[in-house]
Protein backbone atom coordinates (compact mmCIF):
# COMPACT_ATOMS: atom_id res chain seq x y z
CA UNK A 1 0.00 0.00 0.00
CA UNK A 2 2.82 2.44 0.80
CA UNK A 3 4.35 1.70 -2.61
CA UNK A 4 1.12 2.29 -4.17
CA UNK A 5 0.97 5.84 -2.49
CA UNK A 6 4.52 6.79 -2.94
CA UNK A 7 3.93 5.44 -7.03
CA UNK A 8 1.16 8.52 -7.63
CA UNK A 9 2.72 11.04 -5.56
CA UNK A 10 5.49 10.57 -7.82
CA UNK A 11 3.33 10.50 -11.01
CA UNK A 12 4.22 7.11 -12.45
CA UNK A 13 0.89 5.98 -14.51
CA UNK A 14 2.01 2.28 -15.69
CA UNK A 15 3.47 1.26 -12.15
CA UNK A 16 0.55 2.53 -10.54
CA UNK A 17 -1.83 0.58 -12.29
CA UNK A 18 0.49 -2.46 -12.26
CA UNK A 19 0.46 -2.22 -8.50
CA UNK A 20 -3.46 -2.27 -8.34
CA UNK A 21 -3.10 -5.19 -10.25
CA UNK A 22 -0.85 -6.67 -7.74
CA UNK A 23 -2.83 -5.19 -4.45
CA UNK A 24 -6.08 -6.71 -5.83
CA UNK A 25 -4.81 -10.43 -7.25
CA UNK A 26 -3.11 -10.35 -3.73
CA UNK A 27 -6.73 -10.53 -2.20
CA UNK A 28 -6.77 -6.85 -0.95
CA UNK A 29 -9.83 -5.03 -0.25
CA UNK A 30 -10.64 -2.77 -3.20
CA UNK A 31 -11.68 -0.10 -1.54
CA UNK A 32 -9.23 0.15 1.37
CA UNK A 33 -6.69 0.70 -1.69
CA UNK A 34 -8.75 3.75 -2.20
CA UNK A 35 -9.02 4.83 1.46
CA UNK A 36 -5.90 3.92 2.96
CA UNK A 37 -3.52 4.50 -0.47
CA UNK A 38 -4.61 6.14 -3.28
CA UNK A 39 -6.74 9.03 -1.76
CA UNK A 40 -4.33 9.65 1.00
CA UNK A 41 -1.62 9.97 -1.52
CA UNK A 42 -3.57 12.85 -3.68
CA UNK A 43 -4.16 14.46 -0.32
CA UNK A 44 -0.67 14.90 0.16
CA UNK A 45 0.03 15.57 -3.54
CA UNK A 46 -2.20 18.74 -2.49
CA UNK A 47 -0.59 19.42 0.50
CA UNK A 48 2.61 20.06 -1.74
CA UNK A 49 1.10 21.73 -4.11
CA UNK A 50 -0.24 23.89 -1.79
CA UNK A 51 2.83 24.24 0.21
CA UNK A 52 4.62 25.21 -3.15
CA UNK A 53 6.97 22.08 -3.28
CA UNK A 54 4.94 20.50 -5.89
CA UNK A 55 3.86 22.88 -9.27
CA UNK A 56 1.77 22.02 -11.83
CA UNK A 57 3.69 19.28 -13.58
CA UNK A 58 3.69 17.47 -10.49
CA UNK A 59 -0.07 17.77 -9.90
CA UNK A 60 -0.65 16.39 -13.58
CA UNK A 61 1.59 13.64 -13.49
CA UNK A 62 0.20 12.54 -10.44
CA UNK A 63 -3.57 12.77 -10.79
CA UNK A 64 -2.71 11.18 -14.28
CA UNK A 65 -1.65 8.19 -12.17
CA UNK A 66 -4.19 8.20 -9.86
CA UNK A 67 -6.87 8.07 -13.20
CA UNK A 68 -4.62 4.87 -14.34
CA UNK A 69 -5.66 3.30 -10.53
CA UNK A 70 -8.73 4.30 -10.59
CA UNK A 71 -9.47 2.60 -14.28
CA UNK A 72 -8.31 -0.40 -12.86
CA UNK A 73 -10.16 0.06 -9.76
CA UNK A 74 -13.18 1.45 -10.62
CA UNK A 75 -15.34 -1.93 -11.68
CA UNK A 76 -14.22 -4.01 -9.11
CA UNK A 77 -15.45 -0.83 -6.33
CA UNK A 78 -18.84 -1.11 -8.42
CA UNK A 79 -19.34 -4.76 -8.08
CA UNK A 80 -18.48 -4.45 -4.47
CA UNK A 81 -21.15 -1.86 -3.74
CA UNK A 82 -18.41 0.89 -2.58
CA UNK A 83 -19.74 4.06 -3.39
CA UNK A 84 -18.61 7.61 -3.89
CA UNK A 85 -18.65 10.31 -1.41
CA UNK A 86 -21.29 12.35 -3.82
CA UNK A 87 -21.26 13.89 -6.95
CA UNK A 88 -19.53 17.41 -8.56
CA UNK A 89 -20.82 18.49 -12.01
CA UNK A 90 -17.79 20.79 -13.44
CA UNK A 91 -16.95 22.81 -16.78
CA UNK A 92 -15.30 25.66 -18.26
CA UNK A 93 -18.06 28.51 -18.77
CA UNK A 94 -19.69 29.22 -22.24
CA UNK A 95 -17.02 31.29 -24.99
CA UNK A 96 -13.58 29.86 -22.66
CA UNK A 97 -12.02 26.72 -23.97
CA UNK A 98 -9.45 26.38 -21.38
CA UNK A 99 -9.25 23.62 -19.29
CA UNK A 100 -5.95 22.45 -17.16
CA UNK A 101 -7.57 24.46 -14.16
CA UNK A 102 -11.07 22.57 -14.47
CA UNK A 103 -9.44 19.51 -15.24
CA UNK A 104 -7.15 19.74 -12.35
CA UNK A 105 -9.94 20.33 -9.90
CA UNK A 106 -11.58 17.74 -11.45
CA UNK A 107 -8.61 15.02 -10.92
CA UNK A 108 -8.39 16.29 -7.22
CA UNK A 109 -11.75 15.84 -6.34
CA UNK A 110 -12.09 12.37 -8.42
CA UNK A 111 -8.60 11.99 -6.09
CA UNK A 112 -10.96 12.75 -2.78
CA UNK A 113 -13.37 9.88 -3.81
CA UNK A 114 -16.18 12.05 -5.63
CA UNK A 115 -17.87 11.31 -8.59
CA UNK A 116 -16.89 13.67 -11.12
CA UNK A 117 -19.46 14.59 -13.98
CA UNK A 118 -17.03 16.53 -16.28
CA UNK A 119 -18.92 18.58 -19.13
CA UNK A 120 -15.72 20.02 -20.36
CA UNK A 121 -15.56 23.09 -22.25
CA UNK A 122 -17.53 26.07 -23.97
CA UNK A 123 -20.58 25.07 -21.60
CA UNK A 124 -23.62 26.76 -21.71
CA UNK A 125 -26.04 27.87 -18.93
CA UNK A 126 -28.61 25.47 -20.16
CA UNK A 127 -26.07 22.45 -20.10
CA UNK A 128 -24.64 23.40 -16.85
CA UNK A 129 -28.45 23.44 -16.11
CA UNK A 130 -29.95 20.27 -17.68
CA UNK A 131 -26.76 18.59 -15.99
CA UNK A 132 -27.96 19.41 -12.38
CA UNK A 133 -31.12 18.12 -13.48
CA UNK A 134 -30.48 15.23 -14.34
CA UNK A 135 -27.09 14.08 -12.23
CA UNK A 136 -28.20 15.95 -9.07
CA UNK A 137 -24.86 16.58 -7.56
CA UNK A 138 -23.57 18.49 -4.29
CA UNK A 139 -22.09 20.77 -6.12
CA UNK A 140 -21.56 22.24 -9.38
CA UNK A 141 -18.04 23.82 -10.07
CA UNK A 142 -17.32 26.85 -13.31
CA UNK A 143 -14.06 27.71 -14.46
CA UNK A 144 -13.17 31.10 -16.74
CA UNK A 145 -10.10 32.26 -17.51
CA UNK A 146 -11.09 35.78 -18.74
CA UNK A 147 -12.96 38.82 -17.29
CA UNK A 148 -15.29 38.35 -20.38
CA UNK A 149 -15.94 34.69 -20.04
CA UNK A 150 -16.31 34.93 -15.87
CA UNK A 151 -19.78 36.43 -16.70
CA UNK A 152 -20.96 33.07 -18.27
CA UNK A 153 -20.88 32.15 -14.36
CA UNK A 154 -23.81 34.24 -13.40
CA UNK A 155 -25.77 33.49 -16.46
CA UNK A 156 -25.74 30.18 -15.00
CA UNK A 157 -26.49 30.80 -11.55
CA UNK A 158 -29.51 32.79 -12.67
CA UNK A 159 -30.62 29.83 -15.16
CA UNK A 160 -30.26 27.38 -12.50
CA UNK A 161 -32.22 30.02 -10.46
CA UNK A 162 -34.91 30.01 -13.38
CA UNK A 163 -35.16 26.64 -13.27
CA UNK A 164 -35.97 26.15 -9.30
CA UNK A 165 -32.55 24.32 -9.02
CA UNK A 166 -30.63 26.69 -7.37
CA UNK A 167 -31.45 25.75 -3.70
CA UNK A 168 -30.70 22.16 -4.42
CA UNK A 169 -26.75 22.73 -5.28
CA UNK A 170 -23.49 24.41 -3.90
CA UNK A 171 -21.78 26.68 -6.16
CA UNK A 172 -17.95 27.15 -6.59
CA UNK A 173 -16.32 29.71 -8.86
CA UNK A 174 -12.30 30.14 -10.10
CA UNK A 175 -10.45 30.60 -12.73
CA UNK A 176 -7.28 33.03 -13.41
CA UNK A 177 -9.48 36.41 -13.49
CA UNK A 178 -12.38 35.55 -11.01
CA UNK A 179 -12.04 36.39 -7.35
CA UNK A 180 -13.67 36.40 -3.88
CA UNK A 181 -16.23 39.20 -4.48
CA UNK A 182 -16.77 38.60 -8.20
CA UNK A 183 -18.36 35.25 -6.35
CA UNK A 184 -20.33 37.13 -3.94
CA UNK A 185 -21.28 39.55 -6.44
CA UNK A 186 -22.93 36.92 -8.79
CA UNK A 187 -24.30 35.02 -6.09
CA UNK A 188 -21.67 31.83 -5.89
CA UNK A 189 -21.36 29.85 -2.78
CA UNK A 190 -17.71 29.62 -2.82
CA UNK A 191 -14.49 30.69 -4.73
CA UNK A 192 -11.62 28.76 -4.80
CA UNK A 193 -7.92 30.07 -5.71
CA UNK A 194 -7.16 26.19 -6.61
CA UNK A 195 -8.16 23.31 -6.66
CA UNK A 196 -7.03 22.10 -2.95
CA UNK A 197 -9.43 25.15 -1.64
CA UNK A 198 -12.06 23.17 -3.99
CA UNK A 199 -11.69 19.77 -2.39
CA UNK A 200 -11.79 20.99 0.70
CA UNK A 201 -15.21 23.48 0.42
CA UNK A 202 -16.71 19.99 -1.34
CA UNK A 203 -15.49 17.92 1.80
CA UNK A 204 -17.02 20.51 3.74
CA UNK A 205 -20.71 19.86 1.69
CA UNK A 206 -20.22 16.53 2.14
CA UNK A 207 -19.85 16.22 5.97
CA UNK A 208 -22.71 18.31 5.93
CA UNK A 209 -24.29 16.14 4.08
CA UNK A 210 -24.10 13.68 6.50
CA UNK B 1 -13.11 60.87 -25.49
CA UNK B 2 -11.37 63.82 -23.23
CA UNK B 3 -10.07 66.85 -26.09
CA UNK B 4 -6.32 65.72 -25.29
CA UNK B 5 -6.04 61.98 -25.18
CA UNK B 6 -2.52 62.01 -23.14
CA UNK B 7 -0.51 64.58 -24.75
CA UNK B 8 0.51 65.69 -28.09
CA UNK B 9 4.17 65.33 -28.25
CA UNK B 10 6.53 62.15 -28.06
CA UNK B 11 9.58 62.00 -25.87
CA UNK B 12 11.07 58.74 -26.06
CA UNK B 13 14.46 59.56 -24.32
CA UNK B 14 12.34 60.77 -21.35
CA UNK B 15 10.61 57.09 -21.06
CA UNK B 16 14.17 55.83 -21.50
CA UNK B 17 15.42 57.64 -18.51
CA UNK B 18 12.25 56.57 -16.21
CA UNK B 19 12.61 53.44 -17.13
CA UNK B 20 16.33 53.18 -16.36
CA UNK B 21 15.56 55.25 -13.04
CA UNK B 22 17.87 58.21 -13.91
CA UNK B 23 15.35 60.20 -13.26
CA UNK B 24 12.40 60.99 -10.82
CA UNK B 25 11.75 64.67 -12.29
CA UNK B 26 8.81 65.33 -15.79
CA UNK B 27 5.74 63.41 -16.49
CA UNK B 28 4.75 59.92 -15.61
CA UNK B 29 5.06 58.39 -18.93
CA UNK B 30 2.34 55.40 -20.08
CA UNK B 31 2.97 52.40 -21.59
CA UNK B 32 1.48 49.24 -22.58
CA UNK B 33 2.48 45.98 -24.33
CA UNK B 34 0.09 45.26 -26.71
CA UNK B 35 -3.60 47.01 -27.87
CA UNK B 36 -6.12 44.82 -29.53
CA UNK B 37 -6.95 46.15 -33.07
CA UNK B 38 -10.65 47.31 -31.78
CA UNK B 39 -9.16 48.96 -29.28
CA UNK B 40 -7.03 51.03 -31.92
CA UNK B 41 -9.84 51.40 -34.16
CA UNK B 42 -11.97 52.74 -31.28
CA UNK B 43 -9.43 55.49 -30.93
CA UNK B 44 -8.12 56.30 -34.53
CA UNK B 45 -11.27 55.61 -36.01
CA UNK B 46 -9.03 53.35 -38.56
CA UNK B 47 -10.85 50.10 -39.70
CA UNK B 48 -8.78 46.48 -39.42
CA UNK B 49 -10.79 43.09 -39.61
CA UNK B 50 -10.04 42.30 -35.71
CA UNK B 51 -9.90 38.47 -36.09
CA UNK B 52 -6.82 38.36 -38.75
CA UNK B 53 -4.59 40.04 -35.75
CA UNK B 54 -3.12 37.19 -34.39
CA UNK B 55 -2.09 35.07 -37.84
CA UNK B 56 -0.87 38.61 -38.44
CA UNK B 57 1.26 38.90 -35.23
CA UNK B 58 2.83 35.70 -35.76
CA UNK B 59 3.45 35.39 -39.73
CA UNK B 60 4.91 32.18 -40.61
CA UNK B 61 7.14 31.21 -43.26
CA UNK B 62 5.77 32.25 -47.00
CA UNK B 63 2.97 34.54 -45.92
CA UNK B 64 0.48 35.53 -48.43
CA UNK B 65 0.32 39.13 -50.34
CA UNK B 66 -2.71 39.29 -48.83
CA UNK B 67 -1.04 38.72 -45.50
CA UNK B 68 1.67 41.32 -46.25
CA UNK B 69 -1.36 44.03 -46.95
CA UNK B 70 -2.90 43.28 -43.56
CA UNK B 71 0.56 43.31 -42.19
CA UNK B 72 1.33 46.98 -43.78
CA UNK B 73 -2.81 48.08 -42.63
CA UNK B 74 -1.93 47.01 -38.60
CA UNK B 75 1.18 48.77 -38.51
CA UNK B 76 -0.34 51.90 -40.00
CA UNK B 77 -2.91 51.00 -37.42
CA UNK B 78 0.13 50.69 -35.00
CA UNK B 79 1.46 54.38 -35.33
CA UNK B 80 -1.96 56.14 -35.97
CA UNK B 81 -2.84 54.89 -32.46
CA UNK B 82 0.44 56.06 -30.43
CA UNK B 83 0.20 59.27 -32.20
CA UNK B 84 -2.71 60.07 -31.38
CA UNK B 85 -2.73 58.98 -27.91
CA UNK B 86 0.38 60.27 -27.00
CA UNK B 87 2.43 57.33 -26.60
CA UNK B 88 6.79 57.80 -26.69
CA UNK B 89 7.06 54.83 -28.96
CA UNK B 90 5.08 52.25 -31.22
CA UNK B 91 5.22 48.72 -30.91
CA UNK B 92 6.16 46.57 -33.72
CA UNK B 93 7.50 42.90 -34.19
CA UNK B 94 10.32 41.04 -35.76
CA UNK B 95 9.41 39.02 -38.10
CA UNK B 96 10.84 35.14 -37.23
CA UNK B 97 8.68 33.04 -39.06
CA UNK B 98 8.41 29.87 -36.78
CA UNK B 99 5.44 27.84 -37.85
CA UNK B 100 3.48 27.82 -34.63
CA UNK B 101 0.25 25.62 -33.25
CA UNK B 102 -2.41 27.68 -34.66
CA UNK B 103 -4.65 29.53 -31.97
CA UNK B 104 -8.17 28.15 -31.31
CA UNK B 105 -10.35 30.90 -32.10
CA UNK B 106 -13.81 31.17 -30.02
CA UNK B 107 -17.08 33.75 -30.14
CA UNK B 108 -17.59 34.84 -26.82
CA UNK B 109 -21.63 35.28 -26.39
CA UNK B 110 -20.96 37.83 -23.43
CA UNK B 111 -19.27 40.23 -26.30
CA UNK B 112 -21.73 40.47 -28.66
CA UNK B 113 -20.07 37.43 -30.92
CA UNK B 114 -15.92 39.11 -30.60
CA UNK B 115 -13.61 36.27 -31.22
CA UNK B 116 -11.14 35.61 -29.30
CA UNK B 117 -7.65 32.96 -29.64
CA UNK B 118 -7.15 30.41 -27.35
CA UNK B 119 -3.34 28.67 -26.80
CA UNK B 120 -4.35 25.12 -27.51
CA UNK B 121 -3.31 23.23 -24.02
CA UNK B 122 -3.49 19.95 -24.98
CA UNK B 123 -1.80 19.87 -28.53
CA UNK B 124 1.17 21.26 -30.47
CA UNK B 125 3.14 20.71 -33.50
CA UNK B 126 5.78 19.33 -30.95
CA UNK B 127 4.28 16.51 -29.21
CA UNK B 128 7.80 14.48 -29.01
CA UNK B 129 11.39 13.70 -30.34
CA UNK B 130 10.05 12.55 -33.83
CA UNK B 131 8.18 15.73 -34.49
CA UNK B 132 10.85 17.73 -33.09
CA UNK B 133 13.77 16.48 -35.77
CA UNK B 134 11.21 16.94 -38.51
CA UNK B 135 10.25 20.30 -37.44
CA UNK B 136 11.54 23.08 -40.17
CA UNK B 137 13.23 25.20 -37.93
CA UNK B 138 13.55 28.63 -40.13
CA UNK B 139 17.66 30.31 -39.92
CA UNK B 140 18.16 33.25 -38.06
CA UNK B 141 18.36 35.06 -41.64
CA UNK B 142 14.91 34.66 -42.37
CA UNK B 143 14.09 37.08 -39.17
CA UNK B 144 12.82 40.00 -40.46
CA UNK B 145 12.95 43.51 -38.98
CA UNK B 146 10.58 45.11 -41.53
CA UNK B 147 8.17 46.39 -39.55
CA UNK B 148 11.18 48.19 -37.46
CA UNK B 149 11.88 49.84 -40.86
CA UNK B 150 8.73 50.28 -41.82
CA UNK B 151 8.01 52.35 -38.55
CA UNK B 152 11.63 53.85 -39.17
CA UNK B 153 9.97 56.01 -41.82
CA UNK B 154 6.81 57.33 -40.84
CA UNK B 155 7.19 57.64 -36.77
CA UNK B 156 6.58 61.40 -35.70
CA UNK B 157 9.49 63.01 -33.91
CA UNK B 158 10.50 62.04 -30.21
CA UNK B 159 9.24 58.19 -30.82
CA UNK B 160 10.87 55.60 -31.03
CA UNK B 161 10.07 52.11 -31.72
CA UNK B 162 9.49 49.43 -28.56
CA UNK B 163 10.48 45.72 -30.10
CA UNK B 164 8.08 43.71 -28.97
CA UNK B 165 9.43 39.73 -28.85
CA UNK B 166 7.10 36.59 -27.95
CA UNK B 167 9.28 34.91 -25.34
CA UNK B 168 10.60 31.40 -25.56
CA UNK B 169 9.14 29.81 -22.90
CA UNK B 170 5.81 31.15 -24.59
CA UNK B 171 6.33 29.49 -27.99
CA UNK B 172 7.75 26.23 -25.92
CA UNK B 173 4.06 25.92 -24.48
CA UNK B 174 2.86 26.98 -27.99
CA UNK B 175 4.71 24.20 -30.09
CA UNK B 176 4.24 21.59 -27.50
CA UNK B 177 0.85 22.03 -26.13
CA UNK B 178 0.53 23.53 -22.22
CA UNK B 179 -0.43 20.05 -21.20
CA UNK B 180 1.68 17.89 -23.26
CA UNK B 181 4.77 20.81 -22.15
CA UNK B 182 4.01 19.97 -18.25
CA UNK B 183 4.42 16.33 -18.45
CA UNK B 184 7.74 16.42 -20.52
CA UNK B 185 8.92 19.25 -18.48
CA UNK B 186 9.51 16.17 -16.37
CA UNK B 187 9.23 13.11 -17.95
CA UNK B 188 11.63 14.32 -20.47
CA UNK B 189 13.05 17.57 -19.67
CA UNK B 190 16.22 17.45 -22.38
CA UNK B 191 13.22 17.68 -24.93
CA UNK B 192 12.02 20.52 -23.83
CA UNK B 193 15.68 21.34 -23.55
CA UNK B 194 16.80 21.28 -27.07
CA UNK B 195 13.40 23.10 -28.40
CA UNK B 196 13.99 25.84 -26.02
CA UNK B 197 17.74 26.39 -27.41
CA UNK B 198 16.52 26.36 -31.40
CA UNK B 199 14.14 28.87 -30.18
CA UNK B 200 16.88 30.90 -28.39
CA UNK B 201 19.04 30.81 -30.81
CA UNK B 202 16.29 32.78 -33.41
CA UNK B 203 15.38 34.88 -29.96
CA UNK B 204 18.76 35.56 -29.46
CA UNK B 205 19.64 36.76 -33.21
CA UNK B 206 16.39 38.81 -33.05
CA UNK B 207 16.80 40.85 -30.09
CA UNK B 208 20.22 41.42 -30.85
CA UNK B 209 19.32 42.73 -34.17
CA UNK B 210 16.07 45.05 -32.82
CA UNK B 211 18.45 46.22 -30.83
CA UNK B 212 20.87 47.41 -32.96
CA UNK B 213 18.28 48.80 -35.21
CA UNK B 214 18.52 53.05 -34.79
CA UNK B 215 14.53 53.02 -34.96
CA UNK B 216 14.45 50.99 -31.75
CA UNK B 217 14.42 52.29 -28.49
CA UNK B 218 14.16 49.00 -26.03
CA UNK B 219 12.86 45.29 -26.28
CA UNK B 220 9.82 44.50 -24.56
CA UNK B 221 10.46 40.26 -24.22
CA UNK B 222 7.19 38.76 -22.92
CA UNK B 223 6.77 35.67 -21.34
CA UNK B 224 4.34 34.33 -18.89
CA UNK B 225 6.02 32.17 -16.92
CA UNK B 226 3.01 32.51 -13.37
CA UNK B 227 -0.72 31.92 -13.31
CA UNK B 228 -2.14 33.29 -10.12
CA UNK B 229 -0.55 31.57 -7.35
CA UNK B 230 3.01 31.05 -8.56
CA UNK B 231 5.11 30.00 -11.34
CA UNK B 232 3.88 27.38 -13.79
CA UNK B 233 6.96 25.49 -13.25
CA UNK B 234 9.29 24.69 -10.35
CA UNK B 235 11.83 27.62 -9.81
CA UNK B 236 14.66 24.73 -9.91
CA UNK B 237 13.33 24.00 -13.72
CA UNK B 238 12.86 28.04 -14.69
CA UNK B 239 16.47 27.94 -13.52
CA UNK B 240 18.25 25.14 -15.04
CA UNK B 241 16.19 25.44 -18.49
CA UNK B 242 15.04 29.30 -19.15
CA UNK B 243 16.80 31.50 -16.99
CA UNK B 244 20.58 31.42 -18.80
CA UNK B 245 18.64 32.23 -22.10
CA UNK B 246 17.09 35.13 -21.00
CA UNK B 247 19.81 36.63 -19.86
CA UNK B 248 21.35 36.20 -23.23
CA UNK B 249 18.56 37.97 -24.49
CA UNK B 250 19.29 41.08 -22.16
CA UNK B 251 22.69 41.00 -22.89
CA UNK B 252 21.93 41.33 -26.67
CA UNK B 253 19.71 44.00 -25.87
CA UNK B 254 21.93 46.00 -23.50
CA UNK B 255 25.33 45.36 -26.03
CA UNK B 256 23.59 47.95 -27.67
CA UNK B 257 22.84 50.39 -25.00
CA UNK B 258 18.79 49.47 -25.41
CA UNK B 259 16.41 48.64 -21.77
CA UNK B 260 15.32 45.39 -21.66
CA UNK B 261 11.80 45.12 -20.11
CA UNK B 262 10.48 41.98 -18.98
CA UNK B 263 6.62 41.21 -19.42
CA UNK B 264 5.21 38.39 -17.57
CA UNK B 265 2.03 37.25 -16.26
CA UNK B 266 1.02 35.72 -12.69
CA UNK B 267 2.98 35.67 -9.53
CA UNK B 268 6.59 35.41 -10.31
CA UNK B 269 8.40 36.34 -7.20
CA UNK B 270 10.11 33.17 -6.52
CA UNK B 271 12.17 34.43 -9.68
CA UNK B 272 12.76 37.60 -9.18
CA UNK B 273 16.12 37.63 -7.67
CA UNK B 274 17.06 35.47 -10.53
CA UNK B 275 15.32 37.86 -13.20
CA UNK B 276 16.72 41.15 -11.86
CA UNK B 277 20.76 39.89 -10.31
CA UNK B 278 21.12 37.40 -13.26
CA UNK B 279 19.11 37.91 -16.21
CA UNK B 280 19.25 41.92 -15.72
CA UNK B 281 15.96 42.72 -16.75
CA UNK B 282 15.69 46.64 -16.09
CA UNK B 283 11.60 46.58 -15.77
CA UNK B 284 8.85 44.58 -15.22
CA UNK B 285 5.57 44.59 -16.42
CA UNK B 286 1.96 43.02 -15.96
CA UNK B 287 0.24 43.16 -12.45
CA UNK B 288 -2.84 41.84 -11.56
CA UNK B 289 -4.73 42.77 -8.43
CA UNK B 290 -6.19 39.32 -7.12
CA UNK B 291 -2.23 37.99 -7.76
CA UNK B 292 -0.17 40.89 -6.51
CA UNK B 293 -1.34 44.89 -6.39
CA UNK B 294 0.86 46.50 -8.53
CA UNK B 295 2.34 48.90 -5.49
CA UNK B 296 3.78 45.98 -3.25
CA UNK B 297 5.99 44.81 -6.18
CA UNK B 298 7.01 48.50 -6.96
CA UNK B 299 7.63 48.46 -2.75
CA UNK B 300 9.97 45.57 -2.96
CA UNK B 301 11.74 46.53 -6.03
CA UNK B 302 11.53 49.71 -7.06
CA UNK B 303 14.89 50.73 -5.92
CA UNK B 304 16.40 48.14 -8.33
CA UNK B 305 14.27 47.82 -11.43
CA UNK B 306 11.22 50.05 -13.06
CA UNK B 307 7.61 48.91 -12.62
CA UNK B 308 5.45 49.51 -15.76
CA UNK B 309 1.44 49.64 -15.58
CA UNK B 310 -0.37 48.43 -13.07
CA UNK B 311 -4.60 49.22 -13.70
CA UNK B 312 -5.89 45.91 -13.43
CA UNK B 313 -7.96 44.64 -16.74
CA UNK B 314 -10.61 43.03 -14.77
CA UNK B 315 -11.30 46.98 -13.36
CA UNK B 316 -10.76 48.16 -16.67
CA UNK B 317 -13.29 45.95 -18.32
CA UNK B 318 -16.20 46.11 -15.27
CA UNK B 319 -15.53 48.85 -13.16
CA UNK B 320 -16.56 52.74 -13.86
CA UNK B 321 -14.50 55.75 -14.92
CA UNK B 322 -15.22 56.66 -11.81
CA UNK B 323 -13.55 53.39 -10.23
CA UNK B 324 -10.78 53.66 -12.35
CA UNK B 325 -10.27 57.48 -11.57
CA UNK B 326 -9.43 56.29 -8.03
CA UNK B 327 -7.52 53.46 -8.89
CA UNK B 328 -5.19 55.16 -10.83
CA UNK B 329 -4.63 57.52 -8.62
CA UNK B 330 -3.86 55.04 -5.76
CA UNK B 331 -1.41 53.96 -7.84
CA UNK B 332 0.24 56.93 -8.89
CA UNK B 333 0.35 58.08 -5.10
CA UNK B 334 2.57 54.99 -4.44
CA UNK B 335 4.43 54.72 -7.78
CA UNK B 336 5.01 58.23 -9.19
CA UNK B 337 7.07 59.63 -6.65
CA UNK B 338 10.04 57.63 -6.47
CA UNK B 339 10.17 57.44 -10.26
CA UNK B 340 10.55 54.11 -12.13
CA UNK B 341 7.28 54.21 -12.83
CA UNK B 342 4.70 54.30 -16.10
CA UNK B 343 1.18 54.11 -16.27
CA UNK B 344 -1.07 51.82 -17.87
CA UNK B 345 -3.49 49.00 -17.67
CA UNK B 346 -1.83 45.90 -15.43
CA UNK B 347 -1.67 43.26 -19.00
CA UNK B 348 -3.07 44.85 -22.69
CA UNK B 349 -5.71 46.68 -24.15
CA UNK B 350 -7.97 44.21 -24.86
CA UNK B 351 -11.16 44.08 -27.15
CA UNK B 352 -13.20 43.50 -23.96
CA UNK B 353 -12.11 46.90 -21.64
CA UNK B 354 -14.30 49.94 -21.56
CA UNK B 355 -12.62 52.87 -23.71
CA UNK B 356 -14.31 54.84 -21.35
CA UNK B 357 -12.01 53.63 -18.24
CA UNK B 358 -9.07 53.43 -20.36
CA UNK B 359 -9.89 57.22 -21.15
CA UNK B 360 -10.30 57.83 -17.14
CA UNK B 361 -7.46 55.83 -16.42
CA UNK B 362 -5.02 57.91 -19.29
CA UNK B 363 -6.74 61.01 -18.20
CA UNK B 364 -6.53 60.83 -14.77
CA UNK B 365 -2.90 60.41 -14.98
CA UNK B 366 -2.47 63.22 -17.25
CA UNK B 367 -4.08 65.36 -14.69
CA UNK B 368 -1.50 63.78 -12.47
CA UNK B 369 1.29 64.78 -14.05
CA UNK B 370 -0.70 68.66 -14.13
CA UNK B 371 -1.22 68.91 -10.70
CA UNK B 372 2.67 68.41 -10.29
CA UNK B 373 4.22 70.42 -13.19
CA UNK B 374 4.21 68.76 -15.74
CA UNK B 375 2.73 68.99 -19.69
Amino acid sequence: MDELKELIKQGKAEETEARVRELLQAGNDPEALLREAMIPAMEEVGNLFQAGEYYLPEMLLAARAMQAGLEVLKPVLARHGAGFLGKVVMGTVQGDIHDIGKNLVTMTLEGAGLEVIDLGVDVSPERFVNAVREHKPLALGMSALLTTTMLSMKETIDALREAGLRDSVRVMVGGAAVRGEFAEEIGADFYGPDSVAARDYVRQIVELAG
Amino acid sequence: MPEKIFKDHHDFEHLRRVIMRETTEGPVPIIELAADPEVMSAVTGMGFPAERALEIYYLGPNPTMEQLQLGLRLMDLSLAFSEKVGYDYVTMIPVVPIPRTEFLARENPQQEGKVRGWLDEHHGLIMNRADLEAFPWPSTEEISLVAMDYAASKMPEGMKVMAVYTGIFEDLKRLMGFENMALKSVEDPELCGEILDRLAVLAEAAIDRCAAHEAVGAVFYAEDMGFNRGLMLSPRWMRQWVIPYLKRFAEACHRHGKPFLLHSCGQIDALMEDLIETVGIDARHSFQDNIEPVEEVYRKYHDRIAILGGVDVDLLARGTPEQVRRRTREILEVCAPGGGFCMGSGNSLTNYIRMENYYAMLDETRKWNQEHGYL
